[in-house]
C-alpha cells in the first residue's frame, strides 16, 4: 500500500499550474497510482473552478465587444473536432533483464540514453525546468546508492519494484520528498525504476566532490 | 522553491463538493453536449458569453497583460469548441471542465514564454481523457458483441447509427457522413460520445 503521498500544498499548487513542470510530471504520476490523491486533485479542481467561473444566471448581461464576436466566429467556422488524446504504453529497457512499463505521463516526455554505473543506472528527462533536473533512475537488485544527504531537495517517487532505507519499504507510488535534514542509504533486493527531481544549484558544486564522487553527477 | 513535506497518509475528503446554486450548472451543461452532439454554434455562443469574460479578467491576472489574456481566451475556446465531446457531465460540473482547459493552456503559454519552445506538455500532467489501463475498443467474442448490442440501444439514436456505420457495418467516418448527411467533425464526435458512454457503461459492468 502507497504509505507516502504529496502534502496538500503541492496537490493545490499542482491543480492551480503553479509547481513547476518536473514536479508537476511526479504529481501526475502519483496520481495515476493513487486513487485518494486523485480525487483530492478532483475537487481542488471543482473549487477552484467554482472561484473563477461562478456566476449567476441573471448577471450574464454583458454585451460582446466586436472582437469578441469576430473571434465567436473564426473559432465556429471551423466544424473539425480535436482527436481523443490516447498514450500508447510505452516500455523502457534498462538492460536485457530489465524492462518496464512507463506510467502515462511520461509516455511522450523524451528522456536520454541510461547511463550506467555499477548497479545504478540514469536517464535525464528532457523536461526543462529551471535549477530542477528530473531523472529515471534505475537501481540492479542488490543495489544502493551510497549514503548521502541533501542540500536542496530531492523527489524520489518509486515506479516500479520496491526499495528500502533506514526509514522503512517503499512501493510503488510512494511519493518522497527529502531535504537537507534527511540523510538516507536506500537499497533494493530486487531492483527498482524511480522517478527523480532534484534542485541541482546546490548539489555537488565544488569540483572537488564532484571529483570524489563520480556517483554523485551521475544520480544528480 | 517550496519545501513541501510529504503526507503519510492520504485523507480522502468527505462530502460532495457541489457547485453553488446559482451558478447556471444544468444550462452550461447542457450547452457543452448540444456542442458536442450537434456542433450547436448557438449553445457554443452562449458558452462564449458566458466564459469569455471571466477567462479574460484570469488571463490578465496570470499574465499582467491585455493581448495574453485575449491569447487565453481564444486557446481555452478554440479547445472548448473542439474538444467537447470529451467532456463528461457524469464526472463532474461544465465550469470544472472548462476550468481545466483553461488551466492547459495557461501553462502551455507560460511554457512557452519561458522557454520559447511548442511542447504542449499540459495534456501529461492533466489528461483531459481518463485513460484506463486495458482501454481498447475491440470486440473480442460474440457474447461481448451481444452485450455491446444491449448497450447500444441505450444509447440515443444519432449516436446509434454513426456507432452501428463504423463497427457493423465498416463503413469510414466519410462514407457516413455522405450517407447521413452531417459533417465529419459531428460523426467524429458522436463516436466519441459514444464510445465514451459505451466504456463508461460496460466498465461499471465490469467491475
Amino acid at each position: 500500500m502507497i504509505k507516502h503521498h504529496p502534502s496538500d500544498a503541492l496537490l493545490a499548487q499542482y491543480c492551480n499550474a503553479s509547481l513547476p513542470a518536473s514536479l508537476s510530471v511526479a504529481v501526475a504520476i502519483h496520481l495515476e497510482m493513487c486513487e485518494c490523491c486523485h480525487a483530492k486533485v478532483k475537487r481542488l479542481e471543482a473549487q477552484n473552478a467554482e472561484l473563477i467561473f461562478a456566476q449567476p444566471q441573471s448577471a450574464i448581461d454583458e454585451e460582446l465587444s466586436a472582437d469578441a464576436m469576430s473571434l465567436l466566429a473564426a473559432i465556429t467556422e471551423n466544424d473539425d473536432v480535436d482527436d481523443v488524446y490516447e498514450v500508447q504504453p510505452q516500455t523502457v529497457a534498462i538492460t536485457k533483464q530489465y524492462s518496464y512499463q512507463l506510467p502515462r505521463a511520461l509516455a511522450r516526455i523524451p528522456h536520454s540514453k541510461f547511463m550506467q554505473l555499477g548497479k545504478i543506472s540514469r536517464s535525464r528527462i528532457g523536461l526543462e525546468d529551471g535549477a530542477l533536473r528530473s531523472s529515471l533512475l534505475h537501481i540492479a537488485a542488490g543495489g544502493e546508492i551510497p549514503e548521502h544527504t541533501h542540500t536542496g531537495f530531492e523527489l524520489t517517487l518509486l515506479l516500479d519494484g520496491e526499495f528500502s532505507d533506514e526509514e522503512g519499504d517503499y512501493v510503488a507510488g510512494d511519493f518522497m520528498w527529502l531535504d537537507g535534514r534527511h540523510q538516507h542509504t536506500p537499497i533494493t533486493k530486487d531492483g527498482c525504476l524511480c522517478y527523480t527531481v532534484v534542485s541541482s544549484a546546490l548539489h555537488f558544486n565544488k569540483g572537488l566532490s564532484k571529483l570524489l564522487n563520480p556517483i554523485g553527477s551521475l544520480i544528480y | 522553491m517550496v519545501s513541501q513535506q510529504p503526507a503519510t497518509r492520504c485523507e480522502p475528503n468527505t462530502g460532495n463538493y457541489t457547485a453553488m446554486p446559482e451558478t447556471p450548472s444544468k444550462e452550461l451543461a447542457d450547452a457543452l453536449s448540444a456542442v458536442a452532439d450537434k456542433r450547436d454554434k448557438q449553445a457554443f455562443a452562449y458558452l462564449f458569453a458566458y466564459f469569455s469574460p471571466k477567462i479574460k479578467r484570469f488571463g490578465i491576472k496570470q499574465f499582467n497583460s491585455d493581448a495574453q489574456a485575449m491569447e487565453l481566451v481564444q486557446e481555452t475556446l478554440t479547445s472548448v469548441w473542439r474538444k467537447a465531446h470529451l467532456y463528461n457531465n457524469d464526472k463532474g460540473a461544465a465550469t470544472t471542465w472548462v476550468y481545466t482547459v483553461m488551466r492547459n493552456a495557461s501553462f502551455d503559454m507560460l511554457r512557452k514564454m519561458k522557454s520559447n519552445k511548442e511542447e504542449h506538455i499540459s495534456e501529461d500532467i492533466w489528461p483531459l481523457v481518463e485513460q484506463h489501463a486495458n482501454s481498447d475498443y475491440e470486440f473480442s467474442d460474440h457474447l461481448e458483441t451481444q452485450q455491446i448490442k444491449n448497450y447500444l440501444d441505450k444509447l440515443p439514436q444519432a449516436q446509434r447509427d454513426v456507432v452501428k456505420g463504423v463497427y457493423f457495418q465498416d463503413m469510414s467516418q466519410e462514407q457516413l457522413a455522405e450517407q447521413l448527411n452531417i459533417p465529419v467533425g459531428t460523426v467524429k464526435s458522436r463516436l466519441r460520445l459514444a464510445l465514451q458512454k459505451l466504456r463508461n457503461e460496460m466498465g461499471d459492468r465490469h467491475d
